[in-house]
């Protein structure tokens, strides 16, 4: 008896405890993002490059110019008001927006703009390979980019480019501009202030600013209350950290959050009917792709290749595995860029296949290793591939490993095919023409380009490549890249798959977000929630 | 007297010499199974697309060019002054980071465990003493279950009802967003740091948000402590001694528990201790699904990105931690042990 009542009243004080108010609503104020942070190592906007780093810094952080989301072949003007070209386009003059301040309320001037580009080459930050492509270094910055007078930078490239080439560089992730003033005061053994920079403070003229980053956990924004633009319509942001899709899936609907980052292709099947939640769909650069090393002495026959095009299940994988979050894409321009193209040659045909193999003189099976990343989609897609593969004697031995490896091992050639991904740095056709078909020798800062590490010789697709950039006529230019894709597509050992169609869930009380080009480039400034 | 102050400093020395080898030992084992792994940290640095100049600062910075001993040198020497390095991920020392991931294990594991041990003692020695009875069969069909279902949905299924449907507890995270920064960070632990600063919403929104997952790890160990206590119980309910008490007249309370389950308690210790152990590793899938920054998600995501001064930093921790259990399972061995308490003395 005794105990009977003992335990009622423990229940009772259990299930009143349990129940105590859970908010069912984030604040009104404040936007609350789920997504997958535990990899940033940095908010220095210099030297930002995982995908929540640089969502954050571009919270934060702007540049001198940006494109418009919705035409993103026009350039338009953020801290810098206008531009003029030199005639033979290798000298560049912006003229600064007066109005621009930063978050501590100093002005922005061109010398800020002068120590921000400066600053990310002599640092020799991971991510100066933007800007460096057009011939910086850190002996030569601070004659090529300079400041004449507070309001005007004048940037003097290395050779001749398309001059919006320049400017999808410049409004990247590196391009935001820094309070040159305040990241000076903080500057320590000449690191340009990145050790202030990198974790705790920022010193931008963007719409928020950083109040909190807790790595691997959460990063606060607080709304710039010193903004010279538009007043962002959310007070603070909070990027918190969640992997995992089905849990995000259940807070959003729950309304714990706003915004899920990290939705896998079923957990939208399973939002589709719920009022509360509307899904945007967005544009990203990101292709999927088969890189085949052509080192192999099999994948060095063309034939081999041709054939392993059409051992792919392009519509199915896109219809059962992705379920909508990726479409069928063939060719190196992503859609929504310059010179794309719908250009899809390539079915699965087995016969067709079977065929060419047996025209390359291929007989019995072929057995290639395939490394593939562990996670989805990738080890869904790969399995899709392994079963078409093998009904024309192509055997698919897949190597799953993780990430890190995943790179290492295409890095060093160290496979026969790679299943990955390749997503552009800036929306600017040439991200990807100097990825896949840019050879080493053609590339001015030498560096080793996808088709290299494929051991694949673009010939004179590579010259191509590099002329298309150089092109100051938009229209010749779009032209060229459309002539080099089919090229491309025909006979490069670069197996292209999908594209990604991004997809955003939000609670429907979220109004305003806009979606950016590539991958990280919301704005979340624009944010109003009712 | 003295004879045994020193027998107690001698075992006290031997003691410290066993920890000093483990953890060393622990320390080669991870930083040579760190650098043959085939991931290059420089890589997870500096990405895919950085130039060869950019390679070669960082690979400098992280000390690579020198030769492997020369590292473990450096880092050994460091460790003994209390410096576990710095990890490239957050861009704080190691030590830093451990101890504001680990009191988030530690809290999530001691409630678990409480509720492991609470539960499955109890259930094992009723499914002892009503062997091959409905209690037994109850308690094994839940430790069966315990043991054969995978974490992730367990907890994705206690989410989906316990958050998602009945409103009882809060979701994934440790706090709501309305209730972040509100209470200092001292200790670590949300729930301590709450209390001691007398926030007591704070500390109720914190404990709906740590209850389920500690329950999910709680019934983990439950169905192990069950099932051992069970089987040590039955071990012991056979023996000859349980016949003669109840011959003597001691009522059935006194026999099984005065006198059979404490004999079971001295292997219990170690199941116990043991499965606190576990616990306090971090148990990465629950930490991943409930979004805890625990020791366990940091050991994970901090392998992933090759922060192998991070990886070596967690895992002498959690080595430490196996080992403190260990030493505190003897201790209590000689408390309930009789035998072992001549033996020490």
């Amino acid at each position: 008896m005794n105990i009977s009542r003992w335990a009622n009243s423990v229940a009772l004080a259990a299930v009143l405890a349990l129940s105590s108010p859970v908010w069912a609503a984030t604040p009104a104020n404040t936007l609350v993002v789920a997504d997958a942070i535990d990899d940033v190592i940095t908010l220095d906007p210099g030297e930002v490059s995982e995908v929540g780093g640089v969502l954050a810094s571009n919270q934060m952080y702007q540049p001198l110019v940006s494109f418009d989301v919705s035409d993103p072949t026009k350039i338009v003007g953020v801290l810098a008001e206008s531009w003029t070209v030199s005639p033979d386009g290798k000298i560049y003059t912006f003229k600064m927006n007066p109005k621009a301040t930063f978050a501590s309320g100093n002005p922005v001037t061109a010398r800020d703009a002068e120590y921000s580009l400066r600053r990310v080459v002599l640092m020799k930050s991971r991510s100066a390979f933007i800007i460096t492509q057009f011939g910086f270094t850190p002996e030569n910055v601070n004659d090529h980019i300079k400041a004449t007078d507070d309001q005007t930078l004048v940037v003097e490239i290395g050779d001749t480019y398309s001059p919006s080439f320049l400017f999808y560089c410049l409004s990247s992730y590196v391009g935001g501009i820094v309070d040159s003033k305040l990241v000076k005061e903080h500057e320590t053994n000449g690191d340009f202030g990145n050790a202030w920079l990198k974790t705790a403070n920022s010193a931008g003229s963007g719409p928020f600013v950083l109040a909190k980053w807790e790595p691997k956990q959460s990063i606060l924004l607080k709304r710039n209350d010193n903004y010279w633009g538009e007043k962002p319509g959310v007070e603070r942001v909070f990027i918190q950290h969640s992997a995992e899709s089905a849990a995000q899936r259940l807070l959003l609907e729950k309304g714990d959050i706003d915004i899920a980052n990290k939705l896998g292709p079923d957990d939208f099947d399973a939002i589709a009917g719920n009022s509360d939640i509307a899904v945007m769909n967005g544009r990203s650069g990101t292709i999927y792709y088969m890189g085949l090393n052509v080192r192999n002495e099999n994948l060095a026959k063309p034939k081999v290749v041709e054939a392993l095009k059409y051992l792919v299940d392009y519509d199915g994988i896109a219809g059962t595995i992705s379920k909508g979050t990726m479409e069928v894409h063939q060719t190196l321009v992503p859609n929504g860029f310059l010179g794309a193209l719908d250009y899809k040659p390539y079915k699965l045909d087995i016969e067709k296949a079977k065929s060419l193999l047996a025209e390359a003189g291929v007989k019995g099976e072929i057995s290639l290793d395939t490394v593939v990343w562990n996670t989805p989609p990738y080890t869904d897609f790969a399995q899709a591939i392994q079963a078409t593969m093998a009904q024309a004697g192509i055997k698919l031995n897949l190597q799953v490993v993780d990430g890190q490896q995943w790179l290492d091992r295409y890095r060093n050639h160290n496979l026969d095919i790679w299943l990955g991904l390749w997503g552009p740095d800036y929306p600017d056709p040439h991200s990807n023409a100097k990825a896949f078909a840019v050879n080493k020798q053609d590339a001015p800062d030498g560096s080793e380009s996808l088709a290299d590490r494929f051991g694949w010789d673009a010939g004179d697709l590579s010259k191509q490549a590099m002329a298309a950039v150089r092109e100051q006529d938009t229209q010749k230019r779009k032209a060229m890249y459309e002539a080099i894709q089919k090229t491309h597509t025909d006979t490069s050992p670069f197996l292209y798959m999908f594209q990604q169609t991004r997809k955003v869930a939000i609670n429907s009380k979220v109004k305003g977000l806009v979606l950016g080009l590539t991958f990280s480039d919301d704005r979340y400034w624009t944010i109003t929630k009712e | 007297m003295i004879l045994r102050l020193l027998t107690y400093s001698r075992h006290a020395g031997a003691w410290a010499a066993t920890v000093a080898i483990t953890l060393f030992g622990l320390a080669v084992l991870t930083f040579v199974i760190g650098r043959v792994v085939p991931i290059d940290p420089v890589l997870a640095i500096v990405g895919d697309k950085a130039s060869p100049d950019v390679y070669q600062r960082v690979f400098i910075e992280l000390g690579r060019d020198k030769p492997l001993y020369v590292q473990f040198a450096t880092y050994v020497s460091g460790l003994l002054h209390g410096d576990f390095g710095q990890s490239f991920v957050t861009s704080r020392p190691v030590l830093s980071d451990l101890l504001d991931f680990f009191p988030a294990t530690l809290e999530l594991s001691t409630i678990g465990l409480l509720i492991g041990m609470v539960l499955g003692i109890p259930a094992g020695v009723a499914a002892a003493y009503w062997h091959e009875k409905w209690p037994d069969h109850l308690v094994r069909l839940i430790a069966l279950v315990g043991y054969s279902v995978p974490v992730f949905w367990l907890g994705l299924v206690g989410l989906f009802f316990l958050y998602f449907k009945l409103d009882w507890v809060s979701g994934p995270g440790q706090l709501d967003v309305f209730y972040q920064g509100i209470v200092e960070n001292r200790t670590g632990s949300i729930l301590i740091d709450s209390a001691l600063a007398g926030e007591w919403e704070v500390f109720w929104n914190a404990m709906s948000h740590i209850i389920l997952p500690a329950l999910l790890l709680g019934y983990y160990s439950l169905a192990y402590i069950g099932r051992m206590t069970r089987s040590m119980m039955l071990d012991q309910l056979n023996r000859e001694y349980v016949l003669t008490a109840r011959l003597k007249g001691a009522s059935e309370f006194e026999v099984v528990v005065g006198h059979a389950l404490r004999n079971a308690a001295i292997p219990l210790v170690t199941i116990v201790a043991l499965s606190y152990g576990s616990l306090l590793e971090g148990s990465v899938l629950v930490e991943t699904i409930f979004s805890w920054p625990g020791i366990g998600n940091y050991l994970a995501s901090s392998l992933f990105r090759a922060d192998m001064n991070a990886v070596l930093g967690g895992t002498l921790v959690v080595g430490a931690v196996f080992v403190f259990l260990n030493m505190l399972s003897d201790a209590l061995y000689g408390v309930l042990d009789p035998r072992a308490r001549e033996h020490l003395s």
